[in-house]
């Protein structure tokens, strides 16, 4: 019954609250065939109730969910064509594993061969053939997520919906069963909608990425987009270390470049909007930033001076704390080559930020540079509200709203 | 030489022994003592009285209090007048509480269960109200619960009379509530993700109810339907109160009755009649309980969740 052959999952404007909490805030997302696509974001971000919401456990306060192209909004869980894997794998105690998986089958009008043939198949498929007759209690942790996993997927559905699978295991299995998980997505050919907090997960796994936070999709795009260009500073700061530092817009520089204002010095920012003006947020990786002796010769760009706090040896590269005179701290990492120069701490160096890497963020409710979808004026307008009540956002992203 | 050895060995002696004393009161490592004897105390406590009266029915004289040498069938079936087996008053009082307990059990688990399926997944207003409401009859006096329903069945409910059929109505009211709570506690501690599991696989609501909802919650069932039977065979205010008579007597009415005239030890016979019973249903429970999940269990487990059977969660 759970047959699916098309396998696109388009969610548009959805919403749900509980109470006075809007635990997910007009999330669109639209999701093709055979993708592995991840909601990626903190507890509470909304994430798991989305999941919920395509499922049909939860119903959305307004939106519609369409799975095959179909409508989703009067179907009951047992007739959507999406399974779950869930969380803590909810298994039937009562079964043993082979009828845990054929559960899905019996239900519907399958001979018994054929229930017999594709549970075993699907039980052969996460290598688990042997213990059709065991009790879910009687497995380890990592052969309950499988057997949840082949659950699922003996029905063959449009998408498989997977809610921190790999949450509850200990982090060398995590990142086997990463890889395996994988290589089974591209086996099966299945839409995989999966759910976690955990960066690296959705980093190696993903064809895209959402990432959530407060209900809102901050950023979608491939994992090395995400990493690489994040727009925001939530994404820039929850998708690996970040050096967050609070500027002031003046700009373009003429050559496509911004040129912002941070602790009174004017820095150039290549990577982000150039035009951008007014209070922002400027971030460069750890691993971007250079550091020199005070007195090289240097005709680069953004330089700053600073001194170093902490050095801290970390094997494969050095983690240095400096404190810039912009009136910030930011986090260096120095590859360890065996021939860098090295910096002790106190020493004054010389700090470069190259514009290459430096990127202007996008503050949090401000429309996306590449015109974003003027439709949704409630959206837009709460949000400007929204950032005028946290004081943090300059006049233009309030005229953007308005 | 050895002078000195025996005097640092004193007070290492005495420190060793008042260590041992001091252990034997609170040693964290070792045995509860003093739990252990609370409970030995409480259990001897308790069941003295129950042996006791047992041990009378096995009296071979017409006194219930002193001792005149062992028969053990005189007072069951012995007795050509006054043994249970033969006193038609005896006969009917021990018939007439199975016949009540049996019914209760079999009405109020069924409906108990439903109700606490529907009271456990009702989200939203009144379902707070609803579960409050459901411990009323286990907070009310029993006596008030007693001539409420005389009352009603009197006055409201004019069509019920005091009979067989109005007693069940009674104690199926009163012992409903113990399903619902027991059943209940189980339903909220196994959560909805099994249920949503099941929807999840393309089970009917109706599938589900069957195929895993009522399996995971048979413990509690079997746990409910023996209390049921417990409190059900030994009421008496309620029985009493919509009795018709003679002939709806139970036999804790009997019993009752019997100790303000002349009793004898045929009333302890009857009374340890319903303490056999009781242990008969508490194995039977047992045995159907390791029948129905015989293919469940990890090995060793059976016993312990049977132990959990009565675990009753308030949440």
């Amino acid at each position: 019954m759970n047959q699916g052959t098309d396998g696109t999952i388009q969610l548009t404007n959805l919403v749900k609250r509980f109470g006075d909490h809007t635990a997910v805030d007009h999330i669109t997302m639209d999701i093709p065939s055979g993708e592995f696509f991840s909601m990626l974001g903190p507890s509470g971000c909304g994430k798991t109730t989305t999941l919920r919401m395509i499922a049909g456990f939860e119903q959305p306060d307004s939106g519609t969910i369409l799975l095959n192209g179909r409508n989703m909004e009067h179907e009951p869980p047992h007739k959507r064509p999406v399974n779950t894997v869930f969380q803590n794998y909810a298994l039937f105690p009562h079964l043993n594993v082979f009828d845990n998986v054929a559960f899905g089958l019996r239900r519907g009008k399958l001979s018994k061969q054929e229930i017999n043939r594709r549970t075993s198949e699907a039980l052969d498929l996460v290598m688990l053939g042997e213990f059709g007759d065991r009790r879910p209690s009687e497995l380890s942790g990592g052969q309950q997520q499988r057997v949840a996993l082949a659950r699922a997927l003996v029905l063959k559905p449009a998408g498989l919906l997977l809610d921190e699978p790999l949450g509850a295991l200990d982090a060398k299995l995590r990142r086997q069963l990463q890889i395996e998980l994988k290589a089974l997505q591209e086996q099966v050919g299945i839409t995989f909608i999966y759910v976690t907090h955990d960066q690296d997960e959705a980093l190696t796994m993903s064809d895209r990425i959402a990432v959530m936070n407060e209900g809102q999709v901050e950023q979608m795009g491939t994992p090395s987009e995400i990493y690489e260009a994040p727009e925001t500073a939530f994404v820039a700061d929850f998708l690996g270390a970040s050096n967050l530092m609070d500027a002031t817009g003046h700009g373009d520089d003429g050559r496509g470049r911004c040129r912002v204002e941070v602790g009174g010095h004017e820095l150039i920012a290549a990577l982000g909007n150039s035009s951008a003006t007014g209070g922002r947020k400027v971030t460069i990786r750890p691993e971007r930033v250079k550091l020199e002796k005070p007195d090289a010769p240097s005709d680069a760009e953004n330089r700053v001076s600073g001194r170093v706090q902490r050095s801290i040896y970390i094997g494969s590269a050095f983690q240095l704390i400096v404190e810039l005179e912009l009136g910030c701290t930011i986090e260096v990492e120095i590859q360890n080559t065996g021939d860098q120069k090295r910096f002790a701490v106190g020493e004054e160096v010389r700090a470069v930020l190259p514009p290459e890497a430096l990127r202007v963020l996008r503050n949090r409710n401000e429309p996306r540079e590449a015109a974003a979808p003027a439709a949704d004026d409630t959206t837009s307008t709460a949000a400007a509200d929204r950032g005028v009540a946290s004081g943090g956002t300059p006049p233009r992203a309030r005229q953007a709203g308005a | 030489m050895s002078a000195v050895a025996e005097e640092t060995r004193k007070p290492d002696t005495a420190a060793r022994l008042l260590h041992r004393v001091r252990a034997l009161v609170s040693n964290p490592h070792g045995r509860p003592r003093a739990l252990m004897t609370i409970t030995w105390i409480y259990m001897v406590w308790t069941i003295l009285p129950v042996l006791i009266a047992i041990l009378f029915s096995f009296n071979d004289g017409r006194s219930i209090s002193v001792w005149q040498g062992f028969d053990a069938t005189r007072w069951y079936w012995g007795d050509p007048v006054n043994s249970v087996w033969q006193d038609p008053g005896l006969q009917s009082a021990l018939w007439q509480s199975l016949k009540l307990a049996g019914l209760d059990m079999l009405i109020a688990t069924p409906l108990g269960v439903l109700l606490a399926l529907g009271l456990a997944r009702w989200r939203g207003y009144g379902s707070r109200p609803a579960n409050f409401l459901m411990l009323f009859p286990l907070i009310t006096p029993e006596i008030v619960m007693g001539v409420s329903l005389y009352l009603v069945f009197q006055y409201v409910y004019v069509f019920v009379e005091p009979s067989t059929t109005a007693q069940v109505l009674g104690q199926v009211t009163f012992s409903i509530s113990y399903v619902v709570i027991v059943v209940r506690g189980r339903l909220l501690s196994i959560g909805r993700q099994y249920e949503e599991a099941a929807a999840d696989l393309g089970a009917t609501p109706a599938q589900c109810l069957r195929l895993v909802l009522l399996p995971l919650m048979l413990p509690a069932i079997l746990a409910s339907t023996m209390i049921v039977f417990a409190i059900s065979i030994d009421n008496f205010v309620i029985a009493q109160w919509l009795s018709c008579g003679a002939g709806c007597d139970t036999v804790p009415i009997k019993v009752y009755t019997a100790t303000r005239s002349a009793p004898l030890p045929s009333i302890n016979a009857v009374a340890a009649i319903m303490v056999y019973l009781t242990l008969a249903a508490v194995v039977l429970a047992y045995v159907v309980y390791r029948f129905l999940t015989r293919g469940e269990r990890a090995k060793g487990q059976g016993q312990s969740e049977f132990a959990q059977m009565g675990s009753i969660d308030f949440n």
